[in-house]
């Protein structure tokens, strides 16, 4: 009789029967029908090692008690998590793992949200029976300039060290010493390296690793957590906004296996402080050489009276850190209520921006067979998190060739011809060399070439896609004889009016001599942003603005990929950014009715279709041309 | 049954060492006759012989070699010298008498399933008997015994000798390949079990000294001569190691089935200063303790096994009757506490526990709750663990007190050991 072949396995989980793929771990076929495992070692992104043995379960026929989290499935296994046996066992590791515990749960930064403290509320004993003195560690170690470690916290989970040997390839901790003594630490004590330690802290299941910014900060119960999109780079990594009295405590990170696959880089991480607001500033004007304090109606007047003078001689530079919403309102005011072509929104001129610059992806690293970073290690502190990326693609078998921008012949010679998929990771500076690679590669293999650029600055993408650029329109057409100038052209174009939004200190206008030759000169400039900046002493309109963190909207990732942005932190005394832009509008003619940022949301889908990929965070298909 | 020399017959020769010497014991015969051999008829050879493991967990040879994954090379040999076992001392014994013979089992090892590059990891501390293996592992090279086409059969062998830095576990197998691969000693994952995924991820062996010394002796006398000795499920003889409270302690080879009795009254000279036996312990520090009524027990796996204990790596601790049962359960516990590679949390913390638990009732501070506190400690331990060693550490003093609860109530109610003053008198 033939035998049915299957790659599925049945299993019952407490009586509950439940069918999963062959080599699935009992903790997570047990998950599938609903049925929680205690655990303190497994992590979803990390080998099993099964060393803190808090998951052992009864498996029928089996003599011993089993770690779920390495233990694979098999058909017709009988597993059992609440027995008497399991029970028992488990008030009896959490007791181990106390016994040497300092539980200084009210001083900790952990308490709260701490899966020692909360398996021990759930599954551990009430008391313990350890009546000796607890072994003592040092307790305010620190690992670096960010990270402090308290040794006496740590129950050995190895999760750091994983972290730091599987996910980021680094092998910065490791375990020193053996038996009760062992402890985490670095090389020679050596402060910690890595870029990526801010993801220590997360998942560290303890207050043993924590981050020197959010150290006494708050209490968990305390946070206002907001869901939203790292201000750092292009990536576009999810986080999530954790404030305390309207304040930004920490930026946690908030898995999205397309993007950040659950990490974040220490640069985004801590670049929080930049969007602390410092003071309740109002718009000001400038009236015989000094600024003055003024309402937010007076000052968009003033505006409005300068801009109608300058007419098609104003110029927009919007950052790049802008969301899609205010992206739309603000090409639309110069473009066709000023009838201006001179916007932008780059620092540098840079080649075309097209939608062949995302038809790789970045989950899609993982399934390529090889991929060059044209450019080396620059690529990567462009986007920090990629390394994460490429490194898990390494482990998989993707050979990573990284070669300086100008190697393309070397990065050709290093593809042999019966490469089925290659991809390559470029910056923006680097894209002519890139393309210039993509065809020999397409002459030289058989299989796919795909290319990413790494875009600038968290929407540097969406300011793309829609037409933040002198030469473009929205999705990518090009603006045939109606060209306007570029950002490098404007000093000495003879320009009447500049306007600069920027919501992101760390993506701002930054003058370059040139620039700065030039700016006095120009009749009106008006500086619409959240932090002050030099460019503030320049500046005849000062409008307070929101923050990346303070509002609402939606960005767009390197990879074309639309995410929502939110308000985490509230500053209501700002006018929205949107509706000054709306109100400078209507001024000038125009006659936008606007009510929400989800409206004008809506607005751009019809305008650009290919953003219906909004509604489900997705990537924008631009039909794919390469 | 009784002593049977088989793999130290001929120990009392002079120089033995030598190669020349060794030789004309009949040295390398056995090797030379293997090699006119197919590889897998030797795996059969083992396998019929009966030959189990002397490691400790008693697994069938040739079985484990069967286990390597056909076709996977390159495989690996480890030869595991670590030995760290508190009372056992055979396999030093072993590689100081014939370092040769260590050499010719592992040459037939190798040879059987297919090994081109084979390790001896031996305990740091050993280091005499480390020179010994080098100056062997010169002279055999030199005799075309190891290199490139060895003695012109075309196959070819290597040996590395490593020596471990001080690490009880480094003796457990998945520790010892993660430690000769130079990390820290820890036990690994298993599955894979090491046949498939062992030393950088190859298929390998782990031997123990004294498993690979019956090669030789199996290859030249036939699976059916060896069979012939000892026990139906335990062929051939063991080194028993003798220690303690016995008059004439020491290295014993003895038939397996023999009565521990034999050994103990008839080859130690019975329990010195003409004293009583109160206890006794094989296998070594981990295995549990038996009592005078287990005198007639066989020395064999199964029949230790039966009565109770296991016996391991074959030490037989001699305890007499001015014993403290808890000051011996406290030492040992104390051993493996030092001992533990801190990977797992039951035997991290809970041998951390239990040897304050010992030290309170050595210090006459224990409370009446302390003995079951222990039992529990130790059930938490046992079957939770990573690896055997935690495991090991809760076997000697659960069964201590099992058998001896009253010496720990004494302590108690004592306020102290009951028997501080006999020990002191006994040692002076
Ligand atoms: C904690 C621990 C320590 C061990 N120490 C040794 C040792 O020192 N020597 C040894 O041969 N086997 C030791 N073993 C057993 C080995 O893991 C392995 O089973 C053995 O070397 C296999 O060889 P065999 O099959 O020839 O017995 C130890 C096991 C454990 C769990
Ligand atoms: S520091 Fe935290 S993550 Fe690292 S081993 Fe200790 S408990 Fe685990
Ligand atoms: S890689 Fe970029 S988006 Fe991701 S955390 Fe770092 S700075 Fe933020
Ligand atoms: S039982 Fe655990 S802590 Fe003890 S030696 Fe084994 S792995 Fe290490
Ligand atoms: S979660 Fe399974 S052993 Fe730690």
């Amino acid at each position: 009789m033939a035998t049915v072949q299957t790659d599925q396995v049945t299993l019952t989980v407490n009586g509950q029967s439940v069918t999963v793929p062959k080599g699935t771990l009992i903790l997570d076929a047990a998950k599938k029908v609903g049925i929680d495992i205690p655990i303190f070692c497994s992590h979803p992104k990390m080998a099993p090692v099964a060393v803190c043995r808090m998951c052992l379960v009864e498996v029928e026929k089996m003599p011993k008690l089993q770690p779920a989290c390495a233990v694979y499935v098999a058909e017709g296994m009988v597993v059992k998590t609440t027995t008497e046996q399991v029970n028992k066992y488990q008030k009896g590791v959490l007791e181990f793992l106390l016994i040497n515990h300092p539980l200084d749960c009210p001083i900790c930064d952990k308490g709260g949200e701490c899966p020692l403290q909360d398996q021990t509320y759930q599954y551990g004993p009430g008391a313990s029976r350890y009546q000796f003195d607890k072994a003592h560690f040092d307790k305010s170690v620190p690992l670096s300039d960010k990270i402090v470690l308290d040794r006496e916290r740590c129950i050995l989970c190895w999760r750091c060290t994983r972290f730091s040997e599987e996910i980021s390839g680094e092998r910065e901790l490791a375990l020193i010493q053996r038996g009760v003594h062992t402890i985490i630490g670095t090389f020679n004590d050596e402060p910690a390296q890595s870029a990526y330690q801010g993801n220590w802290t997360e998942i560290c299941p303890v207050g043993a690793l924590t981050s020197r910014q959010y150290r006494f900060i708050s209490r968990p119960w305390d946070l206002d957590r907001t869901p939203s999109v790292c201000p750092g780079c292009s990536m576009g990594c999810n986080i999530q906004i954790d404030a305390r009295n309207n304040k930004i405590g920490r930026f946690q990170s908030r898995e999205n296996v397309a993007v950040d696959d659950s990490w974040l880089c220490d640069f985004g991480r801590y670049s929080f402080p930049n969007f602390q607001r410092q003071s309740q500033e109002r718009p000001r004007i400038r009236r015989g050489g000094r600024l003055e304090d003024v309402s937010y109606d007076e000052a968009i007047a003033f505006t409005v009276d300068g801009l109608k003078r300058a007419g098609g001689q104003a110029a927009g530079w919007a950052s790049p850190a802008d969301t899609n919403e205010e992206l739309l309102l603000f090409r639309r005011l110069f473009r066709d209520v000023l009838r201006s072509p001179h916007l932008d929104h780059r620092s540098a001129t840079v080649v075309d921006a097209e939608p062949g610059d995302m038809t790789l992806s970045i989950a899609d690293i993982e399934r390529l067979e090889h991929v060059v970073l044209l450019g080396g290690q620059e690529v990567i502190d462009a986007a920090p998190v990629l390394h994460l990326r490429l490194f898990k693609s390494q482990r998989k078998g993707v050979t990573v060739l990284k070669v300086g921008a100008g190697q393309v012949a070397e990065a050709v010679a290093g593809v042999s011809p019966d490469c089925t998929a290659v991809g390559i990771l470029a910056t923006e500076a680097n894209k002519a060399a890139a393309v210039d690679l993509q065809t020999k590669l397409q002459r030289k293999i058989k299989g796919s070439v795909r290319r990413l650029i790494v875009t600038t600055g968290p929407n540097g993408r969406g300011a793309k896609d829609l037409g933040i650029l002198p030469h473009l329109g929205p999705g990518y057409v090009a603006l045939n004889g109606q060209a306007g100038t570029g950002r490098t052209e404007w000093p000495g174009a003879g320009l009447r009016a500049l306007y600069v939004h920027e919501s992101s200190p760390l993506h701002g206008f930054t003058p370059t001599d040139a620039e700065s030759m030039w700016l006095p000169t120009v009749p009106l400039l008006v500086f619409h942003r959240f932090k002050p900046s030099p460019l503030d002493e320049m500046a005849h309109v000062i409008l307070p603005g929101h923050a990346f963190t303070e509002k609402d909207g939606t960005v767009t990732n390197m990879e074309g990929r639309v995410q929502r942005i939110r308000k985490g932190i509230d500053a209501a005394w700002v006018r929205e950014d949107w509706l000054v832009f709306q109100e400078i509008a209507n001024q000038l003619g125009a006659s936008w009715s606007y009510e929400s940022v989800g409206q004008i949301t809506s607005d751009l889908v019809r305008g650009l279709p290919p953003y219906m990929a909004v509604n489900q965070e997705a990537r924008v298909l631009w039909s794919e041309r390469p | 049954m009784g002593i049977k020399p088989l793999l130290t017959k001929d120990f009392a020769t002079e120089n033995l060492k030598q190669l020349a010497v060794y030789e004309k014991t009949g040295g390398y015969t056995g090797f030379k006759k293997a090699l006119e051999m197919q590889p897998d008829a030797l795996v059969d050879l083992v396998k019929a012989s009966g030959l189990r493991g002397r490691g400790g967990a008693g697994f069938p040879t040739g079985n484990k070699w069967s286990f390597l994954p056909k076709g996977m090379y390159p495989r690996y040999l480890v030869c595991n010298a670590d030995e760290s076992e508190p009372g056992c001392f055979k396999d030093r014994y072993l590689m100081e008498n014939s370092p040769h013979q260590v050499l010719e089992g592992i040459l037939i090892a190798s040879y059987a399933i297919g090994c081109n590059l084979a390790f001896i990891y031996i305990r740091g501390e050993y280091l005499p008997q480390t020179e010994a293996l080098e100056a062997a592992i010169d002279e055999a090279r030199q005799a075309g015994y190891l290199g490139k086409n060895v003695l012109g059969k075309g196959y070819d062998l290597d040996v590395i000798l490593h020596r471990g830095a001080g690490a009880y576990i480094c003796g457990e197998e998945t520790a010892m390949l993660t430690s000769l691969e130079g990390y820290r000693g820890e036990p690994r994952l298993k599955p894979p079990f090491p046949a498939v995924k062992g030393l950088y991820g190859k298929p390998t062996v782990v031997n123990n000294v004294e498993t690979v010394c019956n090669l030789p002796h199996i290859v030249l006398n036939g699976a059916d001569w060896f069979k012939a000795i000892g026990t139906p499920t335990g062929s051939g003889t063991r080194l028993w190691c003798m220690s303690g409270h016995v008059n004439r302690p020491g290295n014993y080879e003895m038939e397996n089935g023999t009565p521990i009795r034999e050994l103990i009254e008839e080859h130690g000279g019975g329990v010195w200063k003409n004293r009583k036996l109160k206890a006794f312990q094989p296998g070594g520090a981990s295995m549990m303790v038996l009592l005078p009524e287990h005198l007639d027990v066989g020395l064999d796996f199964d029949a230790i096994a039966k009565a109770g204990s296991l016996a391991g790596a074959g030490a037989m601790v001699v305890m007499d009757e001015t014993t403290c049962m808890v000051d011996a359960a406290r030492r040992y516990v104390k051993f493996f506490e030092h001992e533990s590679c801190g990977k797992c949390t039951p035997c991290r913390e809970g041998t951390y526990w239990m040897a304050n638990i010992f030290d309170r009732f050595e210090g006459g501070e224990a409370k009446v709750g302390d003995i079951d506190l222990l039992l529990d400690i130790g059930y938490n331990i046992d079957g939770r663990s990573f690896c055997p060693l935690g495991d090991a550490s809760t076997w000697f003093p659960r069964s201590v007190i099992k058998f001896f609860r009253d010496e720990f109530q004494e302590h108690i109610s004592e306020k102290g050991c009951p028997f501080k003053k006999s020990v002191q008198e006994a040692v002076a």
